[in-house]
């Protein structure tokens, strides 16, 4: 890339189950607040790119077509992304290529999920044909993961209890979070029931219905407001095999070799000490020690003392999600784009009651499929010296 | 702009309903058909890119297990949408702009043969409250459109009659057709009615394949063989979805993009050989060839979407079809089109060429 | 809070009668409008053929015949169980099958222990990435016959299969893992 570019414009909507409004009017909610934002009309807008994840959770088969108009799309190229729970992070990133290449100005993200218009618990519970019904539900696939993890780093258990808390008492500064339970325990957490063991019910994400946008430009076109921009100073996407023996799912290859691509682009040599505050992709507690591990914020096996040390609560050296988070809220299509977005407020010094002081440098992640898809984003408050 | 060529395409028979092979069984030889015709390992590939939709294959995340099939390790840059793959084709194409690496490949698949009976599945697409509920039969808006087009005279049945011989006809000398033979026009206009003015050969026969492109950049893609075809513009646009508040006679959407490929390109789409366009009924190919401008353009000489249609894979087998006409010297410049959506509400065109831009 | 729910994907299902709901805005209506819906029901049913291929094919007979047939890729050696057709890495088409036991190791698990609509057994119970001897992939399936307390990563499991008479094109004819010979003791 030769030329800066920068997140000007970020809208979403409150994240619940929003019997009110249409899947249409509660992405408009998204759009209009992004626009707003960056001060801009449809007008300025000149391709789209949809992040959606399976269209059989709400039962809309391409719902780029049905939100030509919400989107503000008629006349422009749209472009609907899948690549499971990360899509937001890719299509995030896919907007801003488009402008890197040349072949947009301005690239309005849209992300949303309006599960509760589905019978989600039945999308996810089918029987797989060829497979055997196990009935494992939707942390049967994490719950080993997180498991191993315990075992390999020899993590106490209470950790998992008090990431939930950190999260909840971080959601309680974010009015757009889903979960708000300000008086909540790690005795709470402890006592809640088990799923699927080692998880328990308040350290797992809900599912929620909301709807995210961003606008993504280069730095010839960054509109002219009292708010300034968040430049992207890296971003990267790795994908890798879901299924195969010697696979790390714990740490996966593709997350690691993701993470380091984007420090690289952003210079960032000790991420640990040069980053401020980061957005992961965390739908089960103990998955922020793991990511913190992952992208090179822990050494391995030690994530979880960061945890022990306060150092990821609000407040402290590094905190994470200081939006809540997955945990707090989860719009499947839109977690991913939320996290990249609450990574561009903080920088953006935006992020309101959940401001950390001083963020300067955020990371932004998104993850999907088996932790196949792996999706990051750095984004600054300066302007990058060398771009990306 | 970056110079970046299609340099190898590889399709699967188009079959009305392959039992045999699961995705992968059909999918993973024609990537290594495609890649193999160029020299290509695996491992030089710099970009994935594909398309294919849940609602065809029946289950959620489908797009995961071809991608478990296709295999990604070590792991690679790669992304997926939900569309037909001519869409993940233009996403390749904007990633090797970046200069971020030279080879991409993308691949669709397409079983159009799964779902025991697409009236049920298709309705989906529309509006969810007040167009789904509706249920129109699969071909029903098609054939509001067909009927806006003769009632304003711009076609007839047997001008669309002819369009279908013509199509079948090439289809001939097509290995990779579903459906193919020497009609006459009379016999095709006494076929029945499936959705009035559309007769059963004016609809595209619906079948399972995959398709893969191979693109390369610049010295890259010189280096892979002799010719390319080289992507010269490319643009893609939207219509508005309420079929009722569309002039359903034309394709702005088709026009717009049109306009802004050939900016790219240098050339528009009057001054190609031939033109492959995803007409999924015979009707599209009178209302395109308007959008775009073609007049004497030689229109799918392998037999287009009405000699088999595979479904997420259909658009980019035209682009595919298209760049194999100037990979082996039958075109200097072609047209590759793509649709989406009831009465083609999202359309992408692609302009190619033998010659790199000067 | 609802239902935890979160990116499942190893969980796919064929599509038929999701109950969708929709309601339509409900913009502040004049008063001699009628009152804003708040729900409409548009179940849709959709039925699909599935197609195993002949890879999964083989797997799927050779388990009605009470064996585990795994594939060998002749370019790279992985051993594919259950196999495909082609290799994910080399993507040439596996070898012959051959037969393996079907026993092997834990590589890690979880305890299911709450119940959800469309459960098929009874909480708790174990399901477990069983790394089986000889193969190159791990395959999920239940650990049963023990207290799930027990239940360790690296414990040696072996298939407990169906009987002869119930055995069909299916996992379901591998009833579920169980401790192996000493462990079992």
């Amino acid at each position: 890339m030769t030329k800066a570019l920068a997140v000007v414009g970020i809208g979403q909507s409150r994240q619940a189950k929003r019997r009110e409004v249409t899947i249409g009017a509660m992405v408009r909610e998204a759009v209009r607040g992004a626009l707003e934002d960056a001060e801009l009309t449809f007008a300025d807008i000149d391709t789209v790119v949809l992040s959606k994840t399976p269209d059989l959770f709400d039962g809309v088969m391409n719902p780029e077509l049905y939100l030509a108009d919400a989107m503000g799309s008629v006349g422009l190229p749209v472009t609907r992304v899948f690549t499971g729970g990360s899509v937001g992070g890719h299509a995030a990133i896919y907007g801003a290529h488009l402008v890197a290449a040349g072949l947009a100005r301005r690239v309005l993200v849209v992300a949303y999920s309006k599960e509760s218009e589905g019978n989600f618990t039945w999308a996810l519970s089918r029987p797989l044909p060829f497979s055997a019904q196990l009935g494992a539900g939707a942390g049967g696939h994490f719950a080993p993961v997180i498991r191993e993890y315990i075992r390999r780093s020899g993590a106490p258990e209470h950790i998992g209890w008090k990431v939930a808390v950190n999260h909840r008492l971080n959601a309680t500064r974010n009015p757009y979070a889903h979960i708000q339970r300000p008086d909540i325990t790690v005795d709470e957490v402890r006592n809640s029931p088990m799923l699927w063991d080692p998880i328990r019910f308040l350290e797992s994400c809900p599912s929620s219905d909301g709807s995210c946008a961003v606008v993504i430009t280069s730095e010839e076109h960054v509109p002219r407001t009292d708010r300034r921009p968040a430049w992207i100073h890296g971003m990267s996407w790795r994908t890798e095999t879901g299924h195969f023996a010697g696979r790390d799912e714990v740490n996966p290859q593709a997350g690691r070799d993701c993470a380091r691509d984007v420090y690289r682009q952003a210079g960032i040599a000790d991420p640990a000490g040069e980053l401020d505050v980061v957005e992961l992709y965390i739908p089960y507690s103990w998955y922020e020690p793991m990511w913190l591990e992952n992208i090179g914020l822990a050494e391995e096996h030690r994530g979880w003392r960061l945890v022990e040390d306060d150092r990821t609560a609000f407040g402290g050296h590094l905190p994470v999600n200081p939006s809540g988070g997955v945990l707090s809220g989860n719009p499947t299509g839109a977690t991913g784009l939320l996290r990249f977005a609450e990574a561009a407020l903080q920088v953006r010094g935006m992020a309101g009651e959940h401001q950390v002081q001083e963020a300067r440098r955020a990371v932004g992640h998104a993850m999907g499929g088996a932790s196949q898809f792996h999706a990051l984003w750095v984004v600054g408050s300066e302007k990058p010296a060398v771009a990306a | 702009m970056r110079d970046v060529a299609v340099v190898s395409f590889a399709q699967s028979p188009c079959e009305a309903a392959n039992r045999r092979d699961d995705m992968a069984g059909i999918l993973l030889p024609v990537i290594r058909e495609a890649l193999g015709a160029v020299g290509v390992d695996r491992d030089d590939v710099d970009f994935f890119a594909s398309g294919s939709h849940d609602f065809f294959e029946g289950r959620t995340f489908a797009y995961i297990e071809s991608l478990d099939a296709v295999g990604a390790w070590p792991p690679v840059s790669e992304s997926h949408v939900e569309m037909d793959a001519a869409w993940a084709f233009a996403e390749a194409w904007s990633w090797l702009q970046l200069g971020e690496g030279d080879i991409a490949l993308v691949y669709g698949i397409g079983r159009g043969s799964l779902a025991a009976d697409l009236d049920q599945v298709l309705p989906a697409q529309l509006d969810p409250y007040f167009l789904a509920p509706l249920r129109p039969h699969r071909d029903a808006l098609a054939g509001l459109q067909a009927a806006a087009m003769i009632d304003a005279g711009l076609t007839s049945e047997r001008d669309l009659a002819e369009i279908v011989v013509r199509s079948l006809s090439a289809a001939t000398g097509n290995p990779y057709a579903q459906k193919s033979g020497h009609l006459g026009v009379d016999q095709v206009l006494d076929a029945p009615y499936v959705s009035t003015p559309l007769r059963e050969h004016d609809v595209a026969p619906v079948g399972d394949a995959a398709a893969v492109v191979v693109l390369a950049a610049g010295d890259a893609a010189r280096r892979l063989g002799d010719r390319q075809a080289w992507v010269r513009g490319l643009d893609h646009r939207m219509d508005t979805h309420y079929p009722g508040v569309r002039n359903l006679t034309r394709s702005e959407s088709t026009r717009v993009a049109a306009a802004r490929a050939a900016e790219l390109a240098g050339f528009g789409a009057s001054e190609v050989d031939i033109a492959e366009l995803h007409t999924e009924y015979s009707h599209a190919e009178p209302l395109l060839a308007s959008a775009l401008g073609l007049e004497r353009t030689v229109v799918n000489p392998s037999g287009g979407p009405l000699a088999g249609r595979p479904v997420t894979a259909t658009g980019l087998v035209r682009i595919g079809e298209a760049a194999r006409r100037i990979l082996d010297g039958r075109a200097g410049r072609a047209l590759a089109h793509a649709t989406n959506g009831p009465a083609l509400q999202h359309n992408l065109v692609c302009l190619m060429s033998g010659e790199a831009a000067a | 809070m609802r239902e935890p729910a979160s990116e499942p994907s190893v969980l796919r299902e064929p599509a038929s009668e999701p109950s969708v709901l929709r309601e339509p805005a409900s913009e502040p209506s004049a008063p001699t409008l009628p009152e804003p819906l708040t729900t409409m029901a548009s179940p849709f049913r959709m039925d699909y053929t599935y197609v195993a291929g002949t890879g999964r094919s083989v797997f799927l007979r050779g388990l009605a015949e009470g064996r585990m047939l795994a594939r060998r890729c002749p370019a790279c050696a992985q051993v594919y169980l259950p196999p495909p057709e082609f290799c994910s890495r080399c993507l040439s088409r596996l070898d012959e099958p051959f037969e393996l036991d079907g026993r092997g190791v834990i590589s890690t698990f979880c305890v299911v222990s709450f119940p959800f609509p469309g459960q098929v057994h009874e909480p708790p119970y174990v399901v477990a990435h069983i790394q089986v001897e000889g193969s190159g992939t791990r395959l999920m399936h239940l650990v049963r016959e023990v207290d799930p307390a027990d239940v360790r990563i690296g414990m040696e499991v072996e298939p407990v299969w169906a009987g002869e008479d119930e055995r069909e094109n299916s996992l379901t004819s591998i009833r579920h893992y169980r401790p192996a010979g000493d462990e079992y003791a």
